[in-house]
């Protein structure tokens, strides 16, 4: 099963790099954030108890209700435009992303052989940290670099999952809280450099002065 | 072999109903009644009647191709089964030169398309030519990778030696239809890559490059590219038998529920989507591409 979601949200990552609407952006990470907490709920459907359930609980809650709603927000406010401006070729980012994938699968294959990892999720978990950053070093927008960092952590999540099976819970609690505080921070900071800059473009911040 | 020459002649008889319905579905989708379901074979039957007409400056490759073309569909059709029967022609490696055959009727259109010497023909053809390069590998990534699974190269033994009692073969299934519809939607010049029913030059494919085509030649292409549809359809509904209990009524159920799932999504997605930017297209077939490769990386690794 932890297989099949990890499967799931690579297909999400391909279709991150396909994609060129800011709106498929944020709904990919709502249907990531919902991958994560089937995947978080799943070990305890035998073994039923609250305490469990608080984790995935508070997952759901900021990674599919909060986040999402929050940068919507954020882009009807702002009236962001609706393309994510790509700095190079949607072709050659989509190789890229499917070779940088191919090398961690087998990078991650030959690490399974010497250390207790489970090969697919942990390579699905890296391959997100990769296409996170990618999504950060190839797009201008502001607001597609904030969802660039969170499917990096999403990445880092369920690359969690795949090393540990169990990971202290108040950690993973605190990492919730950073990330929302995080884009919080972010979407405030964008609503204040709109004011001085026009567009939302990376390349404007270059040529800030104090 | 009975079986294999009564299960192509449900290929060959059930082709056009299978665009038919499709059709027909899309029409009520967008809250029209629509064609009846066996429009295509009044269409068919109209097509035979006409005189065939050449352009005066096309040569004998205009005369051979749809020919050479409908034949060419028709043994790959050959090679496909149905439920449990074996094909026609059956024998190691026929993967491989089912992928060929298909290649061939393909080149010959493209062929024909070039000899009547219409510029807006010789752009169909070089638009064909440049997306059939990306969709090849959407292909050999999907079969190839279930063919590594069984360790076989033939149609029939590789989807009859598949155990369930593997549980990659669920995950496998999600991700090689999803490719596998791409495929389909690409060769077929459905919604999203093509547009059928599209009537400007400009902004055709596949119908480009039959407009000169008349009578017999347009039925054989016009057939040929109804079974083309239907092989495609097949090849999704062949992925679920493994599902089956070996008997013939769980097979039949399996075929006509894939069968209307499948028409039923190709309708969807022609009422949802609009017709992509010539440019987007290889992303979008490179997205499938993607899917076949991840699918050889899942096989490979969870083995």
């Amino acid at each position: 099963m932890q297989n099949v979601l990890s499967i799931l949200f690579c297909l999400s990552l391909f279709y991150l790099a396909v994609t060129s609407r800011v709106k498929a952006y944020v709904s990919v990470l709502r249907f990531q954030g919902i991958l994560l907490t089937v995947l978080l709920v799943f070990p305890f459907i035998n073994h039923f108890s609250v305490y469990a359930f608080i984790l995935p609980a508070t997952l759901f809650v900021v990674k599919v209700i909060l986040i999402p709603r929050y940068i919507n927000k954020i882009i009807l406010d702002l009236d962001i435009k609706r393309m994510i401006e790509p700095s190079i070729q949607p072709f050659t980012f989509q190789l890229l992303v499917i070779f940088s994938m191919i090398v961690i699968f087998v990078a991650s294959n030959i690490l399974s052989k010497s250390t207790s990892i489970e090969t697919i999720p942990f390579a699905s978990g890296f391959s997100a940290i990769a296409v996170g950053i990618f999504v950060i070093i190839f797009r201008k927008k502001l607001i597609i670099h904030v969802a660039g960092f969170l499917v990096l952590e999403n990445g880092i999540f369920l690359f969690g999952t795949a090393v540990a099976s169990e990971l202290p819970m108040m950690i993973e609690i605190g990492t919730l809280l950073d990330v929302f505080v995080v884009v919080f921070l972010m979407g405030i900071a964008m609503n204040k450099i709109s004011s001085t800059l026009s567009g939302f473009d990376v390349t404007a911040l270059g040529r800030l002065k104090d | 072999m009975i079986q294999g020459i009564i299960s192509i002649l449900i290929i060959l008889l059930l082709a056009p109903m299978f665009a038919g319905l499709v059709n027909k579905l899309k029409a009520i989708f967008t809250g029209r009644i629509g064609a009846p379901t066996i429009q295509p074979y009044y269409d068919l039957k109209r097509l035979l009647r006409k005189e065939t007409i050449n352009a005066d400056s096309s040569s004998f490759i205009s005369a051979i191709s749809p020919v050479i073309n409908f034949v060419s569909v028709v043994i790959a059709a050959a090679m496909l089964p149905i439920g449990l029967a074996r094909p026609v022609i059956s024998f190691e490696g026929d993967i491989i030169l089912f992928a060929y055959v298909l290649g061939l009727a393909r080149f010959f259109q493209i062929l024909a398309a070039m000899d009547i010497g219409s510029s807006f023909e010789g752009m169909g053809a070089a638009r064909e030519t440049t997306f059939a390069v990306f969709a090849e590998p959407i292909f050999f990534f999907t079969l190839g990778s279930i063919a590594f699974m069984s360790g076989l190269t033939s149609i029939y033994d590789i989807y009859h030696s598949i155990r369930l009692d593997n549980v990659t073969y669920i995950i496998f299934i999600i991700v090689c239809s999803t490719s596998a519809f791409i495929l389909a939607v690409t060769e077929c010049s459905r919604m999203p890559v093509d547009d059928p029913n599209t009537h400007l030059e400009l902004t055709m494919i596949h119908e480009v490059m039959i407009l000169d085509n008349s009578g017999i030649d347009l039925f054989l292409y016009q057939y040929s590219s109804y079974i083309k549809l239907f092989i495609y359809a097949i090849l999704e509904t062949s992925f679920f038998y493994p599902f089956g209990v070996k008997s013939y009524t769980v097979g039949i159920i399996i075929f006509v529920v894939v069968i209307a799932v499948l028409s039923i999504t190709l309708a969807v997605v022609e009422t949802i989507t609009s017709r992509f930017k010539m440019k987007n297209i290889p992303q979008y077939l490179l997205f499938a591409t993607a899917i076949g490769i991840l699918n050889l990386l899942i096989y490979t690794f969870t083995k």
